[in-house]
C-alpha cells in the first residue's frame, strides 16, 4: 500500500511521482489509490453509474404511469421501484457526486497535496459502491425494499414488510452513512488544518466553505439516522419494540428519528450545490461573487436552522396546531437565508460581461428551476397548504425541482467547469447545449405538470390512476418529458467519451477564473502543485495577473499588522478529526438516550431489576481509567516511556475490567430469561448500553493499538497527537457512560 | 375574565422589582458618567434590558408563571437568560483593551469558556428539574433566587460573546461553535420537554386560581397541562434557537468585518 503523507505538501515532484503513480498504474492503480483526485472521480463515476440504474427506475415508473388503468408493472414492483429510485438517487448519485466533486476540487482550491487522511478517504468511497451493491443485493434475496425512501414504521417492520428488502435497505444505508461520516470528518480535517499560507477562512472560494459546512451538516446529521437504523434493525432482526405499537412503540419516533437527519438531508444536498453556483456565475459573468459574505454567513443560518425544522415533514402526522404553527414559523425563516442567496447571485450576474458557456447556462437555468421548488417550497411550510397537498404529484413536483432542477443543474454546471481541470479536455459546447436544451425541456415537461395533477389530487406512490379528467394527458406528457431527459442523459455521456478522446486540450485555466485549482496543469500532476501561488486575497489568480491592485477580500486591518510569512500554526488534523468524531458520536448517542428517556419516563418499575451498585463499582473503574489515561499522556508527553506505558496499560485493564462487568450484567439477565424482545424497557435498555459497549470495545482496540505500537518505540518522544486524539475518544465514551448510567440506574434510586 | 382583563389586570409588580429597575438604572447612569462618557445608542440597550426585566417578572408574563401556566414560566425563564443578559452586556459602554494583557488571558482560557457555556446551558436544564421547578413556581424565596440565578448565568454565559471590553470576548469563529452547542444542548431539552408524556412540572396541574384566570387559560386558551407543556418546550425549542442563530449570524458578521484584528492571522481557533 502507497503512503501518502500530505504534510510533505511541496515537496520535489520526482519524489511523489515514485511514491504513488508510478509504482500502480491501470486497473490496480484505481483500486488501490489515495489519490483524492483520482478517488473523486471514481466517486463521479460510480454515480454516474447509479443514475444510469435510478433513472432507469425512473422511466419505467413513468412508462406504467403514462396511461390510465395501465398493468405494466403489478402493484408490488411499482413500490419496489419507486422505493429504489428514491434511495438510489439521493444516497447512491447526488451525495456520492457531490462527495466526488468535494474530493477533486477541495484540496486543490485550497492549495494543499491531498486530503487529510488519504487512506480513510479511500474507505470512505469503497463503502459507497459496497453500500450500493449491498442494496440491489436484496433483488436476489426475495426482492427490493418496498417501503418508500423514508421506509415509514410501522410498514418497514416485519409484518408489513416480510421480505429482506427492508433488511437489506437498513444495512446499505448504515454503510453508507458510514461512509459518508468519514468523508466528511475529512473534509472538515481538511480544510481546518491544510489550507495554504494566507488562506484564511474570510477568503476561502465559496465551494470549500459550503461544503464544509455541509461536511458539519453530515457529521451531525448522519449519526442521528444511522440510530434509528439500527432501532429498526433491532426490531426487525430481534424482534424488539422500537417503532410498534403493539409492544408500546411508537411508529411516530421513527419520522422524528427519520427527518431529524432528513430535513438536514436536504440542505447537504442543496449547498454543495449553492458552492458551485458560487464559483460558476462570478467567473463567467466577470465579476467577484456579490456579498460574499452574505452568501457565506446564509449557509450557516441555513446549516443551523434545518436541525429546527424537521417537523414540518410530519404536518400531517397529528402532531397538533401549537406545534405546526412552530415549525411553520421556522420553515418559513429558513426561507430568508436561501432567498437571499438567490439575489446574491443575480446581483452577481447584474452588469457583468455575461458568457453563456454550457456550464453558464446550466447555472442560470439553476437559478430559475430551484426558485420555482423553492416558492413551492414554502407554501408547504404553511401546514393546512400542506395538510391538502401532501403525498400528491405536487409534492413529487416540489422536491424534483429543488432536488433536479436545483441539485442536479449545478451538478451538471460543475461538470461542464471542472471537466477540463480533470480530463485536461473540454467538454464540447455543441453537444453540451444540446443536453441543456434537452434537458431543460424534458424536465420541465415531466414535473411542472405534475404540480397541476398534485393539486388535482393524483396521489404519489399508488401504482396506476382512474381514467379522471386530464389525467391521463397530463401524465402523458410528463412520460414524454422523461423520456426526453433519457435522451439527454445519452447525449451527456457521449459528450464525456468523446470529449475525453476528442475534445480540445484545455490548458491550466480555460475559463480564465481565480480559484487556486485553475493554477496547476489539466489534469494536475499527483503532486497537485508544483508551486501554491501566494494568496492575499479571495480571487489569488486574479492578483497575479493585476500586479499592483488592490486586491478584493482582504481584510481591513491587515495592512497594519501584516507580517510576510507569519501564519498562526493550524490545529492538528488528528485532533480536529477526533473532535468533529465525537461531535458525531454525540448525536448518535443523543438520539439513543432520547428514545430511552422518551419511553421509560413516566415508569421507573423496570428498571428496579438492575443492580445499581455492582454496576456502580464498574463504573468507577471506566472512570478512573479516564485518570489513567490522563497520566499516561503527561508523562508520554515528559518522556517518561516506562511509566507511559504502565498507565496505558492500566486503562486497557480497567477498560476490560468494565466491558467484563457489563457482560457479567448481561449474562446475568438472559439467565432470568430477560433479552432484547422482553419489553419496551428492555429493548431500549440493551441497545443503549450495547452501543455504547461497542464503542468502549473500539476504544480499547485502539488502545491495544497504541499500546502496541509504544512498546516498539513508534511513539517517539514528542507528545503523540495519536494518543491525544485516541485520549479524547476514550474520554468522550466516558463521559458518554456517566449520562447512560444517570439515565438508567441512578434515576431508580434516587 | 377575558383575555384583556387578564392583560390589564394581572400586574403584581410589587415594591422590590421596580426598586431594582430604577436602582439598575441609576447605577447605569452613574458608571457612564464616571467613564466620562455622555449616554448614547447604548443606553437604550440597557433601558431595554430593564425593560425586559420588569416585564418578566410584574407583567402578567411573570403572574402566570407562578404556578399557572407552566409556558408563561418559559418565556419568563427564556427572557431572564436569553434577553436581558446580552441587552446588559450590549449597554455597558466599551471599556478600551489593556494592552499589558496577554492573549491567553483573553475571556478567561479554555477552562472560563467551558464554565460559561455550562452555566448557559445549565440555567436552562437544572431549573427544570422537578422539585426545582415546583418549588420555584410556588414559593416566592426560591423563585427570587431562580431569577438571580438565571441572570448571573445568562451573564456568565453571553459575556464571552458581547463583553464590553474586545479582549474579553472570545474569537468569532469559536463563538460560533460555542453557541452552536449551546443551541442544540437547548434543542434536547425542548424535544424532552415537548414530548414528554409526564408532566416537567407537576405544580402547574392543579393551580390555586386566586385570579380567576383558570376558565379562561383552560377554556378559551385551550391550554390544558399537556397543551401548556407543549408550547413551554416549543418555547425553549424553537425560539431559543432563533436567539442562538441570530448570535451565530452576528459573530459571523463580526468576523468578517474584521472587528478583532487578533484573528487575522487565520486558522479556526
Amino acid at each position: 500500500m502507497t503512503v501518502v503523507n500530505p504534510e510533505i505538501g511541496l515537496a520535489p515532484p520526482e519524489e511523489h511521482a515514485a511514491h504513488d503513480h508510478g509504482a500502480h498504474d491501470g486497473l490496480f492503480g484505481w483500486v488501490s489509490t489515495v489519490d483524492h483526485k483520482r478517488i473523486g472521480i471514481l466517486y463521479l463515476v460510480t454515480a454516474l453509474f447509479f443514475f444510469a440504474i435510478g433513472g432507469f427506475e425512473a422511466l419505467l415508473i413513468r412508462l406504467q404511469l403514462a396511461r390510465p388503468n395501465s398493468h405494466l408493472v403489478d402493484p408490488e414492483t411499482f413500490n419496489q421501484l419507486f422505493t429504489m429510485h428514491g434511495t438510489t438517487m439521493i444516497f447512491l448519485v447526488v451525495m456520492p457526486a457531490l462527495v466526488g466533486f468535494a474530493n477533486y476540487i477541495v484540496p486543490l482550491m485550497i492549495g494543499a497535496r491531498d486530503m487529510a487522511f488519504p487512506r480513510m478517504n479511500a474507505l470512505s468511497y469503497w463503502l459507497f459502491p459496497f453500500g450500493g451493491l449491498l442494496l440491489h443485493f436484496s433483488l436476489l434475496a426475495g426482492g427490493a425494499p418496498a417501503a418508500g425512501w423514508f421506509s415509514y414504521a410501522p410498514l418497514s417492520e416485519t409484518p408489513y414488510s416480510s421480505t429482506h428488502g427492508t433488511d437489506y435497505w437498513v444495512l446499505a444505508l448504515l454503510v453508507l452513512g458510514i461512509g459518508s461520516v468519514g468523508g466528511a470528518i475529512n473534509i472538515i480535517a481538511t480544510v481546518i488544518t491544510l489550507r495554504a499560507p494566507g488562506l484564511t477562512i474570510r477568503r476561502l472560494p465559496l465551494f470549500v466553505w459550503m461544503t464544509f459546512v455541509t461536511a458539519i451538516l453530515i457529521a451531525l446529521a448522519l449519526p442521528v439516522l444511522n440510530a434509528a437504523l439500527v432501532m429498526l434493525l433491532v426490531d426487525r432482526q430481534l424482534d424488539a419494540h422500537f417503532f410498534q405499537a403493539t409492544g408500546g412503540g411508537s411508529a411516530i419516533l421513527w419520522q422524528h428519528l427519520f427527518w431529524t437527519f432528513g430535513h438536514p438531508e436536504v440542505y447537504i444536498m442543496a449547498l454543495p450545490a449553492f458552492g458551485m453556483i458560487s464559483e460558476i456565475i462570478p467567473v463567467f459573468s466577470r465579476k467577484p461573487i456579490f456579498g460574499y459574505e452574505f452568501v457565506a454567513g446564509s449557509t450557516v443560518a441555513i446549516a443551523i436552522l434545518s436541525f429546527g425544522v424537521w417537523a414540518h415533514h410530519m404536518f400531517a402526522a397529528g402532531l397538533g396546531h401549537r406545534a405546526d404553527l412552530a415549525f411553520a414559523i421556522g420553515s418559513m425563516a429558513i426561507a430568508v437565508p436561501t432567498g437571499v442567496k438567490i439575489f446574491n447571485w443575480i446581483a452577481t450576474m447584474w452588469g457583468g460581461a455575461l458568457r453563456f458557456t454550457t456550464s453558464m447556462m446550466f447555472a442560470t437555468a439553476f437559478l430559475m428551476e430551484f426558485v420555482i421548488g423553492g416558492l413551492s417550497g414554502i407554501t408547504f411550510a404553511a401546514a393546512p397548504i400542506d395538510w391538502q397537498v401532501t403525498d400528491t404529484y405536487y409534492l413529487v413536483a416540489h422536491f424534483h425541482y429543488v432536488l433536479f432542477g436545483g441539485t442536479a443543474f449545478a451538478i451538471f454546471a460543475a461538470t461542464y467547469y471542472w471537466f477540463p481541470k480533470m480530463s485536461g479536455r473540454m467538454l464540447d459546447e455543441r453537444l453540451g447545449r444540446a443536453h441543456f436544451w434537452l434537458t431543460v425541456v424534458g424536465f420541465n415537461l415531466t414535473f411542472f405538470v405534475q404540480h397541476f395533477l398534485g393539486i388535482m389530487g393524483m396521489p404519489r406512490r399508488v401504482f396506476t390512476y382512474p381514467d379522471l379528467p386530464g389525467w391521463g394527458e397530463l401524465n402523458m406528457a410528463s412520460t414524454i418529458g422523461a423520456f426526453i431527459m433519457g435522451v439527454s442523459v445519452i447525449v451527456f455521456l457521449w459528450n464525456v467519451v468523446d470529449s475525453l478522446r476528442h475534445g480540445k486540450v484545455a490548458g491550466d485555466n480555460p475559463w480564465n477564473a481565480w480559484t487556486l485549482e485553475w493554477a496547476t496543469s489539466s489534469p494536475p500532476s499527483p503532486h497537485n502543485f508544483e508551486r501554491v501561488p501566494p494568496v492575499r486575497s479571495r480571487r489569488p489568480l486574479w492578483d497575479l495577473s493585476h500586479p499592483g491592485e488592490h486586491p478584493e477580500g482582504v481584510e481591513p486591518s491587515e495592512g497594519a499588522r501584516a507580517k510576510p510569512g507569519v501564519v498562526a500554526p493550524h490545529p492538528d488534523k488528528a485532533v480536529v478529526a477526533a473532535w468533529a468524531f465525537i461531535g458525531s458520536e454525540t448525536g448518535f448517542f443523543v438520539a439513543l438516550v432520547l428514545t430511552y428517556v422518551f419511553f421509560n419516563i413516566s415508569t421507573k418499575a423496570s428498571a428496579a431489576a438492575l443492580d445499581v451498585q455492582t454496576t456502580g463499582l464498574f463504573t468507577v473503574c471506566l472512570l478512573a481509567s479516564s485518570g489513567t489515561l490522563h497520566l499516561a499522556e503527561k508523562h508520554q508527553a515528559s518522556g517518561n516511556g516506562a511509566a507511559f506505558r504502565g498507565y496505558l496499560l492500566a486503562t486497557l485493564a480497567l477498560g476490560l475490567v468494565f466491558m467484563g462487568g457489563q457482560a457479567h450484567e448481561y449474562m446475568k439477565l438472559f439467565e432470568h430469561g430477560v433479552a432484547v424482545n422482553t419489553s419496551l424497557f428492555t429493548t431500549t435498555f440493551f441497545t443503549l448500553t450495547g452501543f455504547h459497549g461497542l464503542h468502549v470495545t473500539l476504544g480499547l482496540i485502539a488502545l491495544g493499538i497504541l499500546l502496541r505500537l509504544a512498546f516498539l518505540g513508534d511513539l517517539g518522544k514528542k507528545p503523540s497527537q495519536a494518543l491525544k486524539a485516541v485520549g479524547l475518544y476514550w474520554h468522550f465514551v466516558d463521559v458518554v457512560w456517566i449520562v447512560v448510567f444517570s439515565v438508567v440506574y441512578l434515576r431508580n434510586v434516587l | 375574565m377575558t383575555t384583556t382583563e387578564l392583560l390589564l389586570t394581572a400586574w403584581a409588580p410589587g415594591l422590590a422589582v421596580p426598586l431594582l429597575c430604577v436602582g439598575a438604572l441609576g447605577a447605569y447612569a452613574f458608571r457612564v458618567r464616571r467613564l466620562g462618557g455622555g449616554l448614547d445608542g447604548r443606553a437604550v440597550w440597557f433601558a431595554l434590558a430593564v425593560l425586559f426585566f420588569f416585564l418578566a417578572l410584574a407583567s402578567p408574563i411573570g403572574v402566570l408563571a407562578r404556578g399557572y401556566l407552566f409556558s408563561a414560566h418559559m418565556l419568563q425563564h427564556l427572557i431572564l437568560v436569553l434577553a436581558v443578559p446580552p441587552l446588559v452586556l450590549l449597554g455597558l459602554p466599551r471599556e478600551t483593551d489593556d494592552p499589558d494583557q496577554k492573549d491567553e488571558s483573553r475571556a478567561g482560557g479554555t477552562r472560563g469558556l467551558a464554565l460559561a457555556w455550562l452555566a448557559g446551558v445549565a440555567s436552562m436544564w437544572v431549573w427544570h428539574a422537578r422539585p426545582l421547578c415546583n418549588a420555584a413556581a410556588t414559593v416566592p424565596a426560591v423563585q427570587w433566587f431562580q431569577t438571580a440565578s438565571l441572570v448571573v448565568m445568562g451573564l456568565a454565559f453571553w459575556r464571552p460573546i458581547l463583553a464590553p471590553r474586545m479582549s474579553d470576548r472570545m474569537p468569532a469563529l469559536s463563538a460560533i461553535l460555542y453557541l452552536f452547542a449551546a443551541c442544540a444542548a437547548c434543542t434536547v431539552l425542548g424535544i424532552i420537554v415537548t414530548l414528554s408524556p409526564v408532566e416537567v412540572c407537576s405544580a402547574y396541574t392543579m393551580p390555586v386560581d386566586t385570579l380567576g384566570a383558570m376558565p379562561l387559560l383552560r377554556g378559551t386558551w385551550g391550554l390544558s397541562c399537556k397543551a401548556d407543556q407543549e408550547v413551554g418546550g416549543l418555547l425553549m425549542w424553537v425560539p431559543t434557537c432563533l436567539v442562538y442563530a441570530s448570535a451565530i449570524l452576528a459573530s459571523l458578521g463580526r468576523y468578517y468585518v474584521g472587528e478583532r484584528p487578533s484573528l487575522t492571522a487565520g486558522g479556526v481557533r
